[in-house]
């Protein structure tokens, strides 16, 4: 299914659908699936998926630096739906190495993309290679910059197996963050309790500091790095007819 | 099989700093050898080939690559270490792949 048509085709039908039929839609088609759950408001993901799919996959990154906040929480998580949350770890030798050189904290002086090489993407890679689909709690309005294409389905390019595909879901991407909230509370769904210390975007502790009114959730990540668009992409709104 | 390579200009007339890091990572391994066409998609205009090309294949970074063989369907690379590794039958460390991926992922969802 993932030719670039037919992605295309499914995005253009599912984009104007909401998350939970989204969600139907990716659990429907595929088996080997995986929602990644980042320890934050993602957990909508969870709620909705299992109300459709009790044998939902769920993975989270354990960084080593979460706050101990997200690790109580991804407890509460696993006992409040008794489902498995597959905590996936950076590998120990890769670690080691990085804070050896460099310290526990050479992302204040460098930037964290090493860092998040060797805690996330590396883990996240592996974990990747053994599904065919994965879901993300991805939106638009999380960075307006760098996010505000972001599809309700997508051919997963990077993350592929070699000569495969994967298909990577977004089924939060046309909600706002207060139509996130609002189903939390609808639903009585847990949450991270350092939302209630003004943490919007929640990753590893020495990297995810608190907002404030009227600043962007994306202030409170890597804030000491200069904000600047990402060069990679091609600019729609030049493309556009 | 034909390889085109499309690489980026902003809209102000600068390189696209990625898509120069590749080239060059290309030169010295001798792989731009390969590369039958180069084309630029200008984002301050988006009927130059480059934009075109990308419009029509879907396409929303830079650089990639677009594979032409005979009897088959067109295959788009929009990640350079996958290129090399399928179509050049070249290898790449796993440092640089995860170098890659950085570029163009935003972690914050993670």
């Amino acid at each position: 299914m993932n030719s670039i048509t037919n992605i295309v085709d499914i995005d253009s039908e599912l984009a104007a659908q909401s998350p939970q039929e989204i969600l139907s839609y990716a659990l429907e088609n595929f088996d080997n699936i995986a929602i990644s759950f980042s320890g934050a408001e993602d957990v909508v993901l969870i709620d909705m998926a299992y109300k459709i799919r009790k044998d939902i996959q769920v993975f989270s990154l354990d960084t080593g630096r979460l706050h101990a906040q997200t690790y109580r929480f991804i407890e509460a998580v696993r006992n409040h739906y008794d489902i498995k949350i597959d905590l996936v770890m950076p590998e120990a030798v890769k670690v080691e190495k990085l804070v050896k050189e460099k310290g526990l904290f050479s992302f204040y002086q460098d930037d964290h993309k090493e860092c998040c090489g060797v805690r996330k993407i590396a883990p996240l890679r592996k974990q990747l290679l053994t599904v065919d689909a994965w879901i993300t709690g991805q939106r638009r309005d999380q960075s307006p910059g760098t996010r505000a294409a972001v599809p309700a389905i997508q051919d997963d390019k990077a993350f592929a197996r070699p000569d495969d595909s994967l298909t990577k879901f977004n089924p939060l991407a046309n909600w706002t963050s207060k139509q996130v909230w609002d189903y939390i509370r609808a639903n009585d769904v847990p949450y991270n309790e350092l939302h209630d210390e003004g943490f919007v975007s929640i990753g590893c502790e020495p990297c995810t500091r608190p907002t404030g009114p009227g600043q962007h959730e994306r202030e409170g990540r890597w804030w000491w790095e200069e904000a600047t668009m990402k060069e990679c992409g091609l600019h729609a709104v030049n493309i556009s007819k | 099989m034909k390889i085109t390579m499309v690489k980026k200009i902003f809209a102000d007339g600068s390189p696209c700093k990625k898509c120069g890091e590749i080239e060059d990572k290309m030169r010295a391994a001798g792989q731009l050898e390969r590369i039958d066409r180069t084309v630029v998609a200008d984002e301050s205009n988006d009927q130059s080939e480059g934009m075109v090309l990308a419009t029509e294949h879907g396409v929303d970074r830079a650089p990639f690559f677009i594979v032409e063989r005979d009897g088959a369907p067109t295959v788009i690379y929009t990640v350079y270490f996958k290129f090399v590794k399928e179509v050049l039958n070249a290898e790449t460390s796993e440092d640089d792949e995860i170098a890659e991926i950085m570029n163009d992922v935003d972690l914050d969802f993670l």
